[in-house]
């Protein structure tokens, strides 16, 4: 990564954007697998305007590398204002907006920007809830969050056992 | 890459941070890969600087983690420094540090949306293996002051509060 690269990213990391859970969100997109480290989530909420339904705001969690969560916050903030349609439209190098051209090895993370906002605009996962029925998530429990992978053991809350040493 | 992970631990996730290599299967390497072979797949990277940001990173690592000792005195300097405590419920209802915090969504997201930048905080797990991770998740996010306690709180309890008991998961 050139070091005018670096430094966008490091200002976007330094101040993101639209990070956390919407709870009240229309539609949430995942991609990826929490597990090896790479996993973007989106919500999406929106709102009527001229009888068009347009994104209204558009939030994030990712567990991927720096580029993946500038890139994140900077889509967010790019897809206001947009129909569904126009934001599917959307290019990897278009969503990683002012960060310019992606090296080759960067393109990637943009493309998982791209891959969640997808999932998350989608008209089968509209409601929410339904994107994560693609997971192995079993209904009536909680959809995996990236704390998750911050935190295995509370992914497997409810199965362990903690035994005392000297006991 | 296995001897590179033996002697660097930390490699890969300097590999996915620095050079998205090694975080998920679209960009993983195998065990019996050469640095060099990994590189040159990777947009031909200059492996002698690879290896640098590898040995950085491994320095980093070394700097991010704070001692349980350390972070007794700290903690008796700096009322606001706080422990962020990453293991399971069940865990954290067992033995706790006093002052911690279970890292809950809710938590998550008041440290990333309503923390300063510069809050110093402490990642506290079991045994150590899994809280630089977690660090190096915040310190993407821009916050630099977050910390490691070396051996988790298996080694609080060892070395500074023998009243948290020890314990294993099964």
């Amino acid at each position: 990564m050139n070091d005018e690269l670096q430094k966008k990213v490091a200002d976007a990391i330094r101040n993101p954007k639209n990070i956390g859970e919407m709870s009240d969100a229309d539609s949430v997109g995942t991609v990826g697998n929490s597990e090896c480290g790479e996993m973007l989530r989106m919500w999406v909420k929106y709102r009527e305007q001229d009888d068009e339904k347009v994104i209204d705001r558009a939030t994030f969690q990712s567990f991927g590398c720096e580029t993946a969560i500038a890139v994140a916050s900077l889509a967010t903030e790019l897809i206001r204002g947009k129909t569904a349609d126009e934001a599917m439209e959307m290019k990897p190098e278009e969503l990683s907006g002012e960060l310019g051209p992606l090296p080759p090895m960067k393109i990637h993370c943009a493309e998982l920007v791209q891959g969640a906002l997808r999932a998350a605009l989608s008209p089968e996962d509209h409601a929410l809830g339904q994107a994560a029925a693609s997971s192995d998530t079993k209904p009536g429990e909680r959809v995996p969050t990236l704390q998750d992978s911050l935190n295995e053991g509370q992914a497997k809350s409810g199965g362990l056992n903690v035994r005392f040493l000297e006991e | 890459m296995q001897k590179v992970l033996e002697v660097f631990p930390g490699a890969q996730r300097a590999l996915f941070r620095k050079y998205h290599i090694g975080g998920c299967s679209s960009c993983g390497f195998q065990p019996d890969e050469t640095l060099s072979g990994v590189c040159e797949r990777n947009g031909e990277l200059p492996v002698a600087e690879v290896l640098e940001q590898i040995r950085q990173s491994h320095d980093e690592d070394a700097r991010v983690l704070i001692e349980p000792s350390d972070l007794a005195k700290l903690r008796g300097k700096e009322a606001d420094v706080r422990l962020v405590d990453i293991r399971s419920r069940e865990e954290f209802e067992a033995v706790q540090i006093d002052g911690s915090s279970m890292l809950t969504q809710e938590l998550m997201q008041e440290i990333l949306g309503s923390w300063n930048n510069d809050q110093s905080f402490v990642i506290v797990d079991h045994l150590g293996g899994k809280c630089l991770d977690a660090a190096a998740y915040y310190i993407g996010h821009g916050m630099p002051n977050v910390r490691a306690l070396r051996g988790g709180i298996d080694a609080w309890s060892l070395e500074i509060d023998s009243s948290i008991r020890r314990y294993t998961l099964n």
